[in-house]
């Protein structure tokens, strides 16, 4: 026997073979991307949710440039610090500062009342100001057009109906609030009503009105031998159609009418009175009267409206519902069309393809796809499905419409397929890897048994695979959701008419163009009249485009857990 | 033989034939002293032999149980199987030889008050060399496991048989001429039915040897299958 | 060696040809798998095919219910007969042919799914739909199996849930509800514990009766405990073939011989 060496049990001295070093190295790492993650995902909720907390509403006097005394009302919405030297660059009045201030403070004011003294963002220097408070009378007017108002009701009046302009009551003090919000109640009725209206009744006349007309064009188009026949029975239709649309326009207008006949007083900054037309008028609050509660009911309401209102005043005020209904649509839409297909794929590939150098070039190539700019991908869309498909479409379907596009034009249909496109190699992929885990017993048993390979892979082997395709499709609905630049050319826009689902037949418009979310950011963000007012929009967008995203993954992870569960085993 | 991959098992098997041999070893030389006794009225020779019985006794036992170990432990098959199983039956006719031996002890102890008769015991000195022979024929056809050899054993055992009906006849011849004889004479037909038993019990241990080899049965079979 | 090597075939057992092996010869991209087979399967008796690894015994038994189509580059040549009718000629229907010819691997390998539809799967794809009939078949099944006392309450239950000798009742019990005549067993215990195997192969003695069972095992006692007939391959040949008691007592050849003894080759 050999006498075995004796080896050192003591630990390296070296820092470099120490196990230590890399097991920090590999946390630190960790730690860090978890911390990236973290601080954009802080970042973008506080920004985004502070916007719907009510901001209490300040009067400020300060001097400006001109040494002359200015009163403002308005919200901070942000405060800034300068160095001395970038102050004076910037043309600031060096000699109103401190003698031994390096730093000065800046406040920006949302001070609202856009129509009548723009800008509504303005800069103050702290050192500037000479008088701030937070008084409870101060009013945040919410208005259909031109933004906020800030500044003091006085008084509420009643017109007349026959002499415009004439105030038949007026309605102050005490009484005011009650009468106030009892009257924008009654309006918000009525704008409901009219909005039902609209919706409702109005549309679907126009609709079928639309529709008369295409027969009417494919008729004369055809021009068979009893065309003239229907021609007038068509004129006949058309006509009761136009009566009712009349009568619907004439309860419209009265509705309308019933909105106008009451405007309130409000003195707004500086003294200045102006009088806001209670028809255009959403809300008043009095935010420097709240109380914790108060402001907390305001902030779930504000949320709330976020999410299910339409888009106002070029998408800087109101919400988002067009967008989050059109995300949500598009990405089902293309969930629906990319996971038939990448499984097909996937199963020929790994199922039936012989292998050979054919099947590894595929292969790679379906890798590469995966690679390919996302726009490239947009171009193709509109070349190909937008232009060529839908154009032919259109030709062969739609020839009554034209010159209109029916399919010929971007629109959900050809977005969700351009993107079903761009996501497929992700299902392939992934569907693939599922197949390949599968064990070969279980398709030898289920042969065996008598079972076709067809029976086999839809009985056996699919169902087994069916957490690795969730997988694909959790990543290709992650990528879909949040791809903005293909979606812009093949049928996002920055304001849709109508929702692609509504009443009316077939219920699902696939040719509709539709908002979407990402495409909302980018819109706010850069397209936007008024940067600053619509830059928390951007913010609480894009927490909310985040959300819908991993709500989305969270569904199809614990759909995946569980189906998972349940082949445990064999994994 | 090949061995066998487990090293181990050939060891088993090769140490139930080396003790197979050593207690066949000492059975000879049971046969041998007691016959040695019975013909020259040795006393203290026939003492000895029935004192080695016991060792015999307790050699067979611990062979038996390795044998049994084997078989549970190491499950063997075919010529494997039959090897075990030849040692295990030929334990058996060993110990057997051994009991014959024992008895020959035991009636020379009886008979030590008998003068040795006048014939000097000469056929039956002769019959127990055959069945020596007979008895290490065996034993080295065991060990070499050579059918051949083994089936030569198989037919000397007539010789033996035909010696143990001489006895037999010369010994009843005898009675009646000399009555005062008779229990001298009965003993010495005993004493060669023993002999005769001993060389069945080597015949035994050959039809193993072809058992193991061949895999057939050639016991109660005719000699001219052989 | 004696000529039995030159012409490796065996005496036909004295019963009923369950399956007829004739010159089978089987090449994997020009590598040689099994050399010109001529074995006879009797029928209702149970046959083990023993031989050391890579020898060709599980691709033999993969032939009678030609599961080796599923591997690419296979060449085959001569013919099995199943009763009769030879299992590789031109117009067979692969899939009834599997179900005439039910197969147990190696592992137990139950569908994802409850004790009751991985029985009524084969019955199902065959396009059984009365469940009256579905019941009646999963039970006898079962009890064949000797599953259905452990199982009876627990129907709905996934197979999974069940240990492994379980699931490999319940394999066999899935081959028997299809009712072949051949069942394959590829190494049905070399997976279970010592007394979920001796179930198995209690389980195999009491099909015998209704069924022409092969059995693949490279567990030399456990074809001595189970089979009939046992036939020993090595090098893709078949070596000897013949009754298990001869087989395991008395094997005529030496690698035979070698081979049940434990020795090298």
């Amino acid at each position: 026997m050999q006498a075995t060496p004796t080896t050192n049990l003591r630990r390296p001295n070296h820092w470099f073979d120490a196990n230590e070093i890399w097991v920090w190295l590999n946390a630190g790492a960790l730690a860090l991307s978890v911390c990236t993650v973290a601080f954009i995902l802080l970042l973008i909720a506080f920004n985004g949710l502070t916007h719907f907390w009510p901001q209490p509403l300040y009067e400020i006097t300060y001097r400006d440039a001109d040494d002359r005394s200015v009163t403002l009302i308005g919200q901070r919405v942000e405060t800034d610090t300068l160095s001395r030297t970038q102050f004076t660059e910037a043309g600031g009045d060096a000699s109103r500062l401190p003698e031994n201030a390096n730093q000065v403070e800046r406040w920006l004011f949302k001070t609202g009342n856009r129509r009548l003294n723009p800008p509504d963002f303005r800069w103050v220097y702290r050192h500037d100001i000479i008088t701030q408070a937070q008084p409870e009378t101060l009013t945040s007017i919410e208005r259909v057009e031109w933004g906020y108002a800030f500044g003091r009701i006085e008084a509420l009046r009643f017109l007349s109906n026959e002499t415009p302009g004439a105030p038949l009551s007026a309605v102050t003090g005490a009484e005011l609030q009650p009468v106030l919000q009892s009257t924008l109640q009654r309006l918000n009725d009525t704008r409901d009503a009219i909005a039902t209206l609209e919706s409702g009744t109005i549309k679907q006349i126009s609709s079928e009105l639309q529709a008369l007309r295409l027969q009417q064009r494919a008729m004369q188009l055809s021009a068979s031998a009893d065309a003239t026949n229907r021609q007038a029975q068509l004129r006949a239709e058309e006509q009761i159609l136009l009566q009712t649309y009349a009568e619907q326009e004439t309860i419209l207008s009265g509705l309308l009418s019933s909105l106008a006949g009451s405007e309130l007083l409000v003195q707004i900054q500086n003294g200045q009175q102006h009088t806001i037309d209670l028809a255009d008028t959403l809300r008043v609050s009095y935010p420097n009267r709240m109380g914790f509660v108060d402001k907390a009911v305001q902030f779930t309401s504000n949320i709330w409206r976020f999410l299910s209102e339409d888009p106002r005043e070029a998408n800087t005020e109101g919400g988002v519902f067009p967008a989050i209904f059109g995300t949500v649509l598009m990405v089902l839409l293309m969930s629906v069309v990319v996971t038939p297909i990448g499984v097909i794929t996937a199963v020929y590939l790994h199922e039936y393809a012989t292998r050979g150098p054919l099947i590894r070039v595929l292969r790679i190539a379906i890798s590469n796809l995966a690679g390919v700019p996302s726009i490239v991908y947009g171009v193709f869309g509109l070349g190909f499905f937008v232009y060529f498909l839908g154009g032919n479409i259109d030709q062969l379907f739609y020839q009554a419409a034209l010159p209109a596009p029916t399919f010929g034009t971007p629109g959900l249909f050809w977005a969700s397929l351009t993107l079903a496109l761009l996501t497929v190699p992700v299902v392939i992929v992934s569907t693939e890897e599922g197949l390949a885990r599968i064990p070969m017993a279980l398709r030898e048993g289920s042969l065996a048994l008598g079972a076709t390979r067809a029976e086999t892979l839809l009985q056996v082997v699919l169902p087994m695979a069916s957490p690795a395709i969730l997988t694909g499709v959790i990543l290709a609905v992650a990528r879909a959701a949040g791809e903005v630049a293909p979606l812009m050319l093949v049928g996002v826009v920055k304001l849709a008419p109508a929702l692609p689902i509504d009443g009316e037949f077939p219920f699902l418009h696939l040719d509709r163009k539709f908002m979407h979310l990402g495409f909302h950011i980018y819109d706010v963000g850069f397209q936007s009249p008024n940067v600053e007012a619509a830059r928390p929009l951007v913010y609480a967008t894009a927490l909310l485009l985040i959300t819908i995203i991993v709500s989305l993954n969270l569904a199809a992870i614990t759909l995946r857990h569980r189906l998972e569960q349940r082949y445990r085993s064999f994994e | 033989m090949s061995r066998h991959i487990s090293e181990q098992y050939d060891l088993e098997l090769g140490a139930i034939r080396d003790q197979l041999m050593e207690m066949g070893g000492l059975v000879e030389q049971q046969v041998q002293d007691a016959g040695a006794a019975y013909v020259t009225h040795d006393m203290s020779m026939a003492q000895e032999v029935r004192q080695r019985e016991r060792r015999l006794n307790a050699m067979e036992i611990a062979l038996d149980d390795q044998c049994v170990a084997i078989i549970a432990r190491r499950q063997p098959a075919a010529s494997d199987l039959r090897n075990v199983i030849g040692v295990m039956k030929a334990i058996t006719d060993l110990e057997r030889v051994g009991d014959e031996a024992n008895r020959i002890a035991k009636m020379t102890l009886q008979i030590l008050d008998q003068g040795i008769p006048a014939h000097q015991y000469g056929d039956l000195r002769g019959m127990h060399q055959s069945v020596i022979a007979m008895l290490n024929s065996a034993l080295d056809a065991f060990a070499r496991v050579n059918p051949e050899a083994a089936a030569e054993v198989i037919k000397a055992d007539e010789a033996v048989d035909d010696a143990y009906d001489a006895i037999v006849a010369r010994c009843t011849e005898d009675m009646s001429a000399q009555p005062e004889e008779i229990k001298h004479l009965l003993t010495t037909i005993w004493v060669a039915r023993s002999f005769e038993r001993i060389g069945d019990h080597a015949k035994n241990m050959c039809e193993y040897v072809i058992f193991q080899v061949q895999g057939r049965d050639v016991r109660h079979q005719s000699k001219s299958s052989l | 060696m004696s000529e039995q090597t030159d012409t490796p075939s065996a005496s036909p057992p004295p019963t009923e040809i369950g399956l007829r092996v004739r010159d089978l010869s089987l090449s994997y991209d020009n590598t040689t798998a099994l050399k010109r087979i001529n074995v006879e399967i009797p029928k209702h008796h149970v046959t083990a095919f023993i031989g050391p690894s890579g020898c060709g015994k599980s691709t033999l038994l993969r032939c009678f219910n030609r599961m080796n189509d599923l591997i690419e580059g296979v060449e085959i040549n001569g013919t099995i007969e199943l009763e009769g009718e030879d299992v590789y000629a031109a117009d067979v229907d692969v899939a009834e042919l599997r179900r005439r010819v039910g197969m147990v691997f190696q592992r137990p390998n139950p569908f994802p799914k409850s004790i009751y539809e991985n029985v009524a799967y084969g019955l199902k794809i065959q396009g059984e739909a009365s469940t009256a009939s579905l019941d009646e078949r999963v039970e006898w099944a079962l009890r064949s199996a000797a599953l259905w006392e452990e199982v009876r309450d627990r129907l709905d239950e996934s197979a999974l849930s069940l240990s492994g000798g379980q699931q490999q009742r319940l394999v066999i019990a899935r081959a028997i509800a299809v009712q072949p005549s051949v069942l394959l067993l590829d190494e049905p215990a070399s997976a279970l514990d010592p007394i979920s195997t001796l179930k198995i192969e209690e389980l195999v003695h009491q099909l015998k009766s209704d069924y022409t069972i092969v059995i693949v095992t490279h567990n030399m006692q456990q074809a001595a405990r189970v089979s009939d007939f046992t036939a020993f391959l090595n090098l893709g040949e078949l070596v000897e073939y013949g009754e298990t008691d001869t087989i395991f007592r008395y094997p005529k050849e030496k690698s035979t011989e070698d081979y049940i003894t434990g020795r090298y080759g």
